[in-house]
């Protein structure tokens, strides 16, 4: 189901409201070796992770048209999204509430270079364990 | 760092608690209380003050705190004010240099020129590269305030700054702005909106020297110690003297307290008894009429009965007040040896700050059972401020009460004008006065103006000064 690009790169949908936070949690993915695609928005976020099937959902609680926690509630409700992983990144201290919307991780910003690329890690193997959209 | 739970399930950083700021110490342990455990991590902060006032010095003792090998990366940038090498070629006199940390994980690198080409706008291009290449924990810039001076506008500040705030709040790092600002600059510089605590360094002149104090003017999410701290530059950095404040629990008073001898049984009679233990005592008198000999006697005493003691002197020197110990009969060394802490202050050099800060050492940690300030005319003198003295001279007489210690203070009436020893006198729970009459016949008397709670004798009783020292009756 998830694609993969043609240069083998893993997706990464990054929803954050905040431009600078946006860039660095996409340059930390990149350099792990993601594609990433930004989102301000959780509504924009939704239709990103319709289109693209990512690897992985990395979003903040705290952003307009529909919260972080909304979406992950829709990505987990649905079919065909449900199985990607989504790793919650927020100021707010929403352990228990990203369990209950059903998010797979969560971490307590300020973001850090080693605990994501950690995190992410037991959430999306390496490649060779990649989902493929001939595996899936 | 994480602990992982099982797919399905969410996990949370170890020991990120949004309730428990981590902090950040500042390599001087009394700076790092009245911060309330050092500054608050990942957070933005202000180090302001006027030139020479000992901001670099405070940033870098903390730069050297926090820098361990093979951890993440100290960034120190210096902008437009201070040349590199002037910052590095000073900072090796201090004691907490250590050129070893240089380069790993201490980096130093100065943006003065490319700001100058490039305006402000380089700013947060520079600190993404160099957080995404250096990964800082701790990043300073030195000084912030001078990117001012490129004549950026203030729109332009304020986006540049909004974008700083961004990029340093999003990642986990504590920075530091250090800069020469003034109230005017911190009413409306934009960096004081973002900023999570502000520090503030002042520098005093009062008569010959200088008094230097600090003060913290922000901290967000934690309470920290109020008002002026007095600090001075030492080769570790930064030595810090908290103000002094009263014990959080304020001493209960006993109805029925023990009494103990003052070493004169006559002035012991006129107190029906002896001094109430843990109280405080002013004792009065014009020059000559045998204070320092009385305050002898009482610490002596102490000592005769095996408790620690303290005696603070800022005239006589410890030669002078040797030979006056000798004349009573004891013997200087023996009683250093017997518990007896004898501290020598000139007053030309008397900073208030740091021998009340000694002061309450010694009992908080030695354990002193009997105490000594000869005199509170010296330190008034020597303080800036007579209402700082009359607040420090309070809280340590609360802290005595509190430890149950008995504390004599003298106070040389002529040296007051205007009756100022009876507004520091109402500090004391007791009242001595010794007084030297010359109508006539020169007569040395001794009275009780007052002793809380203890029936006393209110007449005017008559002394002599011998080889045995003050005697009463």
């Amino acid at each position: 189901m998830t694609r993969t690009q043609p240069s083998g790169e893993r997706v990464a949908v990054v929803v954050e409201r905040e431009g600078q936070a946006r860039e660095l949690e996409a340059h930390f993915l990149r350099d792990i070796g993601f594609q990433v695609e930004l989102a301000a928005d959780g509504a924009t976020g939704w239709d990103r992770v319709q289109q693209l099937h990512p690897h992985l959902v990395v979003s903040e609680v705290l952003v307009p048209r529909m919260d972080g926690l909304a979406l992950c509630r829709q990505i987990k409700s649905s079919p065909a999204t449900r199985e990607i992983p989504v790793l919650i990144v927020s100021m707010l201290a929403a352990t228990a509430r990203s369990r209950d919307a059903g998010a797979d991780a969560f971490l307590l910003k300020p973001l850090s270079q080693e605990r994501l690329a950690g995190e992410i890690a037991r959430l999306v193997p390496e490649p060779a364990a990649a989902r493929t959209e001939e595996g899936a | 760092m994480s602990t992982s739970t099982s797919r399905g399930t969410a996990t949370t950083a170890a020991g990120t608690d949004a309730r428990a700021l981590p902090r950040l110490e500042t390599g001087n342990p009394h700076l790092d209380l009245i911060l309330g455990g050092g500054f608050p991590g990942n957070s933005i902060n202000i180090i302001m003050g006027e030139p020479g006032s000992g901001k670099t010095i405070l940033a870098e003792r903390l730069v050297f705190q926090n820098a361990r090998p093979g951890d993440r990366s100290i960034l120190y940038l210096t902008t437009l004010s201070e040349p590199l090498d002037k910052v590095v070629r000073y900072l090796q006199q201090f004691s907490f240099f250590d050129e070893a940390l240089l380069g790993n994980p201490i980096l130093y690198d100065s943006i003065g020129d490319a700001l100058v080409e490039q305006g402000v706008s380089m700013l947060v291009p520079r600190l993404k590269e160099a957080i995404t290449r250096d990964k800082p924990k701790i990043i300073v810039i030195d000084s912030f305030k001078a990117i001012h001076d490129l004549g950026a506008s203030l729109p332009e500040m304020r986006r540049t700054l909004y974008a700083m705030a961004g990029l340093l709040t999003a990642y986990e790092t504590t920075a530091f702005l250090i800069g020469e600002y003034g109230a005017a600059e911190a009413a409306h510089y934009p960096e004081f909106a973002i900023a999570d605590s502000i520090i503030e360094l002042a520098r005093n002149k009062t008569g010959t020297r200088d008094e230097r104090y600090l003060r913290i003017l922000k901290l967000r999410g934690s309470a920290y110690r109020e008002g002026l701290h007095a600090f001075r530059v030492s080769p570790d950095g930064l030595e810090v003297f908290p103000r002094l404040v009263s014990p959080q629990l304020p001493p209960s008073y006993r109805l029925q307290v023990e009494r103990v001898s003052t070493g004169v049984d006559g002035l012991d009679r006129m107190l029906g008894g002896g001094l109430p233990q843990g109280r405080s005592t002013f004792l009065l008198g014009p020059t000559g009429s045998g204070k320092t000999t009385l305050a002898l006697q009482f610490v002596l005493e102490g000592v005769r009965r095996g408790e620690k003691c303290l005696y603070v002197n800022f005239e006589e020197n410890p030669s002078q007040l040797a030979q006056q110990m000798a004349s009573l009969g004891a013997n200087p060394e023996e009683l250093a040896k017997k518990g007896l802490q004898v501290v020598y202050r000139s007053p030309v050099e008397l900073q208030i700050d740091s021998i009340i800060s000694e002061v309450f050492r010694a009992v908080s940690e030695r354990g002193v059972r009997r105490a000594v300030i000869d005199g509170v005319g010296d330190l008034l003198v020597a303080a800036s401020d007579a209402q700082r003295l009359h607040d420090y001279l309070y809280a340590l007489a609360q802290h005595f009460a509190a430890r149950d210690a008995l504390a004599i203070f003298t106070y040389e009436t002529t040296q007051d004008g205007g009756g100022l020893w009876a507004r520091l006198s109402a500090l004391a729970d007791n009242i001595i006065r010794l007084d030297v009459e010359t109508d006539g016949k020169v007569r040395r008397t001794i009275r009780i103006v007052k002793a809380r709670g203890v029936d006393h004798k209110l007449d005017t009783g008559e002394d002599r000064i011998t080889r045995a020292g003050v005697q009463v009756g």
